[in-house]
């Protein structure tokens, strides 16, 4: 189809760049014209709201002079304090009990057979959907005040059951550790295959037994794994919006919650402190991923028994 | 009694017979080494000393105690694997030390065991390293010196040079057999390189599909395999079923097949004399190829292509297209089954 | 090894696990087939509360609308980012890694702040910026962005967009033609994946759509919401319709997974013979 001239030409000019691929060189930059819906999606709808948030979040309102006052009422006011305090609790509640059978979880499914295997990842994918207001609906009826359970309780005279209150902080922490399973467990699976059964059959021969293999070698080659997942795990957690809202609504103090109130609602609009609140998330969720960078770079500098 | 018996040691993997009732004996302080190609159970073998495969039929009795239904970690039995044999978060000393600090040895003499096996594999210095700073050599002599500080009955190898460097091997190869000796320690190799086998072992098993096929020390295999399987896996015997050598010498045909080394064919130019003792065979060079020291011609035959070795000496290179005549012993062709 | 204790104990966890998970799934599905549940066992099988809800002209709008939602910043989002992945494959490799910065932000923004700070930039501004839609799109667009980007780039890793390109170029083709008819094409089916994935997000946001869309835009969660103060029975009933519609998004995605492999293995023996021209 192509002639012959233009067949070599083609070749002439192609091969030349092509020789080292640091990108096709064309004449003209009219090619950037592509990137451009790109940039602007990312500048109007990612970089700009990001950035006019953290602005806003020191500016008073309706002066716009500098100020750290946004963020000091939350310190002061207890309402706000409550919010940081519960949704940092609670996220290392949910996260941390997550990660713990989401390792048990991850393990049994490195250990099992394919069939097994496959059953319980399906399970888990398929649940991994069931969140947010459903989850939290289906809490009410299980465990809320005429919930199945309580019923059962009441019938078989168990007081825990009887008694038992979801909407409070550990009902909150139930709730969440459900959203928790699927997706830590999932996370955690493909850091197993990292795990040689060269070493464990090595600790076998040496001696040692199951619990030595895994708190000397099996859970220090995994820590990079467990503590990035807790990560994830915290942040999921911290940004939890519709789970707490379904359930609760405004009654119990968390941090996404108080931020959506002060820019929705009938209650006044509030855009700059809101905008410090949500300052106040993202500092949460930041910080827990440079702790668990910092608390992994100290477990590469084992102390090491030689040398004492 | 021999320090390691096995006793009818049977396996199998679903329909597959990886072992069939093997029967095998291990002296005391000897290196013995299990030679086979990929498959004939060499490995899964081993792994049932060690206790991390369980037979399913047979008894394994070790220092006259059967450790058949016996823990890994009951055994006093240490390997050496083919890769990823240290722990990672450990760094060469703490990798070392593991098995001591389970049999809670106190520090101070835990100390001493550790610098000592380390002088042995000539790695001082290198405590504080880890293994993924450590070459592949390196990590295997880690290894070594981990297998071998707890004291164990039996060292196991289980192809611990096949991950590393041709250049490095020998040396390897040497220090392991070096080591064994000085320590008089019992010990069982696992491989696919009859070179290795040859230069390492007191005795050798060779394996096939599961069985011993034949056992001997190194020299004895390599001048007499019984099997051309034993032929054609050790050294680089030239086989022949019998109607082809019998064409071949123009005598009648024998059942058996034939196997003849290399190096005990000559090649000369003039017609040689007749000898009782000796085919003359007389064919043309198809090709040669250099291995190591020596040429390796191949020799037309008849029909048959046979591959005589000489030893590289400059100025009597053999062409291709000329005329030669092979002579053969025939105390050199051996029967085999 | 204690390989039988072992395997025993990983199949409890695994089956406790399983059922914890399934309890509150399987809890709501009973539920919405009974009249009552006041004592040990429900009373009063019936259907009735599908029914209705398959009757009521009112239920069908807001899955319309949540249908809809979540699949046009999908595709929007598709579009605009294969766009600008030709001038990062073709003409700017080196500009990859600032790529994958923009396109990982959002895994940190969540939900709720990303929501509240386009909110608070837009809603005060004139038109079309203030439209509500148009608000609720793009945040959407950019709420599935990290998914849509590791998609197309696994999918340009694997079928080795770069020997595609050359190799059509060889052939006289110019770029953004040898981009656009040899490379796109193989990449559609790999990233169906990551493309079905963001619907399933999309069609269970309950965070965005309440902020941005609010009353402007009742999809089917926030119907849900509301439905929840009305009537228990009703509620778990769309619940169920609400999971059926995910699991069917859901099992999509692992049947062209299973395609895309044997699928992807044969583009890259194309690519391959390709390249040896």
């Amino acid at each position: 189809m192509l002639n012959e001239q233009a067949l070599a030409s083609a070749n002439q000019s192609s091969i030349q760049t092509l020789q080292r691929f640091n990108g096709f060189r064309a004449k003209r930059r009219t090619y950037l014209l592509a990137l451009l819906p790109f940039i602007v999606l990312i500048i109007t709808y990612e970089l700009a709201p990001l950035m006019t948030m953290v602005i806003r979040s020191f500016l008073t309102p309706k002066t716009g002079e500098f100020t750290f006052a946004n963020y000091a009422a939350i310190f002061q006011k207890k309402l706000y304090r409550d919010a940081v305090f519960n949704s940092l609790s609670l996220s290392l509640f949910s996260a941390g009990i997550g990660i713990v059978i989401a390792f048990f979880g991850a393990k049994a499914i490195y250990e099992s057979t394919l069939k097994r295997r496959n059953t319980f990842m399906s399970i888990l994918n398929m649940t991994s959907n069931f969140a947010g207001v459903p989850l939290a609906f289906s809490y009410i009826i299980l465990l809320g005040n005429a919930g199945v359970l309580i019923h059962l309780g009441r019938h078989f005279g168990i007081s825990f059951l009887e008694n038992y209150n979801l909407y409070s902080f550990s009902g909150l922490v139930l709730v969440y550790v459900y959203f928790q399973i699927p997706l830590g467990t999932m996370l955690m699976v493909p850091a197993f295959q990292g795990l040689k059964q060269e070493w464990r059959e090595a600790v076998s021969l040496l001696g040692g037994g199951s619990v030595r293999y895994w708190f000397k070698v099996g859970l220090p080659v995994l820590l990079p794994s467990l503590l990035g997942t807790f990560s994830v795990l915290f942040s999921n957690a911290v940004a939890a919006y519709a789970t707490a809202y379904a359930l609760l609504g405004g009654n119990f103090s968390l941090l996404p919650i108080r931020i959506s109130e002060q820019f929705v609602g009938d209650v006044l609009q509030r855009k700059e402190f809101g905008s410090a609140l949500a300052v106040m998330l993202m500092v949460l969720m930041v910080g827990v991923t440079i702790l668990s960078n910092w608390l992994l770079k100290r477990a590469g500098h084992q102390r090491s028994t030689y040398g004492k | 009694m021999a320090f390691i018996q096995f006793e009818h040691i049977t396996k199998r993997f679903g329909r597959n017979t990886v072992l069939d009732d093997i029967n095998l004996d291990v002296e005391k302080g000897k290196l013995v080494t299990l030679l086979g190609p990929s498959g004939c159970g060499k490995s899964t073998l081993l792994r049932c000393l060690a206790g991390l495969e369980n037979p399913d039929g047979g008894r394994i009795i070790l220092d006259g105690e059967d450790i058949t239904n016996r823990q890994p970690s009951e055994r006093k039995v240490s390997m050496v694997f083919q890769q990823y044999s240290l722990f990672p978060n450990m760094n060469v000393f703490d990798n070392i030390a593991f098995g001591l600090k389970i049999q809670k040895i106190p520090q101070k003499q835990l100390r001493t065991m550790v610098e000592e096996m380390m002088a042995m594999v000539e790695l001082q210095g290198k405590e504080h390293a880890l293994p993924r700073h450590l070459s592949g050599g390196q990590q295997q002599r880690v290894a070594l010196a981990r297998s071998l500080v707890t004291r164990p009955k039996v060292l196991l190898l289980d192809e611990p040079l096949s991950a590393i460097d041709a250049k490095l091997r020998k040396s390897l190869q040497h220090r392991i057999q070096q080591i064994q000796r000085e320590l008089n320690i019992t010990c069982v190799f696992v491989t696919h390189d009859q070179d290795e086998a040859i230069l390492m072992s007191d005795i050798i098993h060779l394996m096939n599909q599961g069985t011993v096929e034949q056992s001997g020390a190194p020299i004895e295999l390599y001048t007499s395999p019984k099997t051309s399987f034993a032929a054609s896996f050790i050294g680089n015997y030239n086989v022949l079923d019998g109607a082809a050598f019998a064409k071949l010498v123009g005598e009648p045909a024998k059942p058996n097949d034939v196997a003849i080394r290399p190096e005990t064919i000559n090649l000369t130019l003039e017609a040689p004399q007749m000898q009782p003792d000796a085919y003359v065979l007389s064919g043309e060079i198809m090709e040669f190829s250099p291995h190591g020291n020596v040429i390796r011609y191949t020799v037309r035959v008849g029909e048959q292509d046979i591959h005589a070795d000489a030893l590289f000496r400059s100025f009597k290179l053999f062409q291709t297209g000329q005329k030669v005549y092979a002579i053969v012993e025939k105390r050199n062709c051996l029967p085999v089954m | 090894m204690a390989n039988r204790g072992k395997q025993k104990l990983n199949l409890t966890i695994m089956v406790l696990l399983s059922a914890y998970l399934i309890l509150p799934l399987g809890l709501t599905f009973l539920y919405s087939l009974f009249q009552e549940w006041t004592s040990m066992l429900p009373t009063g099988f019936t259907l009735r509360y599908y029914v209705d809800l398959f009757q009521d002209p009112g239920f069908y709008l807001p899955i319309l609308r949540t249908l809809i939602i979540s699949t046009v910043p999908v595709l929007l989002c598709t579009a605009i980012t294969i766009l600008a992945m030709y001038v990062i494959v073709v003409h700017h490799p080196k500009w990859q890694k600032y790529m994958q910065i923009f396109c990982t932000i959002p895994y940190s923004l969540q939900g709720v702040i990303l929501a509240i700070s386009i909110l608070a930039l837009y809603s005060g501004l004139p038109l079309p910026f203030s439209d509500r839609i148009a608000m609720l799109v793009c945040t959407y667009c950019i709420l599935i962005l990290p998914y849509i980007y590791r998609g197309i780039q696994n999918s340009l890793n694997a079928i080795n967009a770069r020997q595609l390109i050359e190799a059509a170029m060889l052939l006289g083709y110019k770029p953004l033609a040898a981009y656009l008819r040899v490379v796109v094409p193989n990449l559609l089916s790999g990233i169906t994946v990551s493309f079905l994935l963001s619907v399933s997000l999309l069609f269970g946001d309950f965070v965005v759509v309440n902020i941005i869309g609010g009353s402007y835009y009742p999809t089917a969660q926030m119907y849900l919401y509301k439905m929840m103060f009305r009537s228990g029975q009703q509620t778990s009933a769309m619940i169920v319709i609400l999971f059926a519609l995910t699991l069917l998004i859901s099992a999509g995605v692992l049947v062209l997974q299973q395609r895309n492999k044997k699928s992807v293995a044969h583009k890259q023996e194309v690519a391959d013979g390709f390249h040896t021209i």
